[in-house]
């Protein structure tokens, strides 16, 4: 991790987006007292890490990235031990393991050994061990990795209305889940911060343009960026190609989609028509996940 | 100390619930019953003495000790469970010691098992107690002690067979190291060496029926100086 500086306030949602190796599971492990940090602070509720991590620890509910079970355990002596380890005592023991069942639908499969759960209920049981003693701050890493689609939706929904009264830190590499829940984002890339801010502003770097590739017959003129240019609202032209017999493939920018504008396609469609040209193929590109990470290190970089 | 409660509980749930803990205290009664009654021909001999019996513990638990720690540690790594460990509110000295506790009271449910050997032999004839007790006293302390270098070699191992292996060796070099001395002669200071660390050279005198302050310090010691190596070796990771 290089020069990597944020803070997450209570009642918030803080996710931390990344490919693997990022560095969001290294972060986690500082925050959580697991990795000593070379250099740097880490302060969890007013407490250093480096100093106090017990304090630290029992402040914080962790979900880690291995979903962290004794196989040879029912889930009720899991959940036990966990209670034990939180030091919970007296009616709010029980209580507490209640709660946290019923939060995560483990009711159905209280009595059964861990190494018998499908993989959605052990990564269940992973969250109700980290929300087991009512964490002030809930730190989990990709929690939704392995669930079903409805199941992801539960837990999304659990995350989001424990964020309402605590600080929770996620980590995950689906951008719809940041969208869903998350207040604050921040974008990793090889141990540096690519990009901060809420999911809005965020979304607008990642959604800033469409990536579209076509093929053009052209009977006379040659295709080039001059031509191209005619598209209404084009941003920048990624590549040509010349196929030979006067076909063409090019990689073409346009804006995002606006109320009242064209659309991309319709665009190209009519710049198409326009210079008597025969559209071969359109083709609407979404840029993967890595494509916008290369792209907002390389601006990082450019700043 | 509700936090070593914790952990060592924990620990023992899991022995149980799966056969390994039942298959390895079973092996170790069978194996020492059948040294006793055919290997040793102890009816044969016709004396209620079980000083051969006891005499060949430390090799024993040289075996039975490191299946019983193996686990510790190296499973922890292989199921990601240290990571849930070592960010729960344990202490580095509680983890160790909670640990060491539970692999202990394996080992001494497995030496209490033995018990009905000198029970039966004691329908042989006169037996003294005093002496059987002292006996069971080095078990125990000799068990404590492999328990605490099993532990520490299960903190370092990648995985189970490589932790069980290297105990055994380890185990196996310490307790017949003092034969080694055997060859150079006594009185010399390397052999008084290799005799001062042997394992079983301090369980001698245990067998023997004596109990004697410098065995006593040795076990102790040797327990806790590897008890803090466990702890080292733990804290060395996180910086790693």
């Amino acid at each position: 991790m290089r020069g990597v500086s944020f803070a997450a306030e209570t009642g918030s949602v803080l996710g931390l987006l990344g490919p693997n190796g990022a560095g969001k599971t290294t972060i986690m492990k500082v925050l959580t007292g697991y990795h000593f940090p070379s250099s740097g602070t880490a302060i969890v509720d007013g407490v250093d890490v480096s100093e106090d991590p017990i304090a630290v620890k029992r402040r914080v509910g962790y979900l880690p990235e291995s979903v962290p079970l004794y196989q040879d355990l029912t889930v009720a002596e899991y959940l036990d031990f966990a209670a034990d380890a939180r030091a919970l005592e007296g009616p709010g023991r029980k209580a507490a393991i209640d709660r946290a069942v019923s939060a995560c639908g483990l009711s159905g499969v209280y009595r059964k050994r861990v190494e018998e759960l499908s993989k959605g209920y052990k990564q269940r049981l992973g969250l109700a061990q980290a929300i087991l003693h009512d964490p002030p701050i809930l730190i989990l890493d990709e929690p939704t990795t392995g669930l079903d689609p409805n199941q992801i939706i539960e837990i999304r929904e659990l995350i989001r209305s424990l964020g309402q009264s605590k600080t929770v830190i996620l980590s995950t590499h689906i951008l719809q889940e940041v969208e869903a829940i998350c207040s604050s984002v921040i974008i990793l890339n090889e141990g540096r911060v690519a990009a901060q801010g809420s999911p809005a502003e965020i979304g607008e770097t990642l959604k800033g343009e469409e990536r579209i590739r076509l093929r053009v017959k052209s009977a006379q003129a040659e295709v080039d960026r001059q031509l191209l240019s005619g598209i209404a609202g084009l941003r920048s032209v990624a590549s040509i190609e010349s196929e030979g017999s006067g076909v063409w493939t090019a990689e073409i920018s346009m804006p995002p989609a606006a109320a009242g504008s064209l659309e991309a396609g319709e665009a190209v469609f009519d710049w198409a028509v326009s210079r008597g040209l025969k559209l071969l193929e359109l083709e609407r590109r979404r840029l993967s996940l890595e494509e916008i990470f290369v792209k907002l290190t390389q601006e990082g970089e450019g700043r | 100390m509700k936090n070593v409660l914790a952990i060592a509980k924990r620990e023992i749930r899991s022995s149980f619930n799966s056969p390994v803990a039942y298959a390895v205290i079973l092996g170790f009664l069978v194996f020492t019953g059948v040294y006793l009654y055919f290997i040793r021909g102890f009816y044969a001999v016709g004396q209620a003495d079980l000083r051969a019996y006891f005499g060949l513990m430390p090799v024993v638990l040289a075996f039975l000790v490191p299946a019983l720690t193996m686990r510790s540690w190296a499973e922890e790594r292989r199921l990601g469970t240290y990571e849930l460990l070592l960010t729960l509110p344990f202490s580095e000295t509680e983890l160790v010691i909670g640990k060491f506790l539970s692999s202990f009271a394996l080992a001494a449910l497995a030496i209490a098992l033995t018990l009905p050997v000198p029970l039966m032999a004691s329908l042989l004839g006169s037996f003294d107690t005093g002496i059987l007790f002292t006996q069971y006293l080095g078990v125990l302390l000799e068990a404590a002690t492999a328990v605490a270098i099993g532990e520490w070699i299960s903190s370092l191992a990648k995985n189970q067979v490589s932790a069980f292996i290297g105990s055994v060796l380890v185990l196996l070099a310490l307790v017949l190291v003092d034969r080694v001395s055997s060859f150079l002669g006594s009185g010399g200071i390397v052999a008084a060496l290799l005799n001062w660390l042997s394992l079983s050279f301090h369980f001698d005198s245990f067998s023997r029926g004596v109990v004697d302050s410098r065995d006593l310090a040795y076990y102790l010691s040797a327990q806790a100086f590897f008890l803090y190596l466990s702890g080292w070796s733990l804290m060395r990771r996180k910086w790693s």
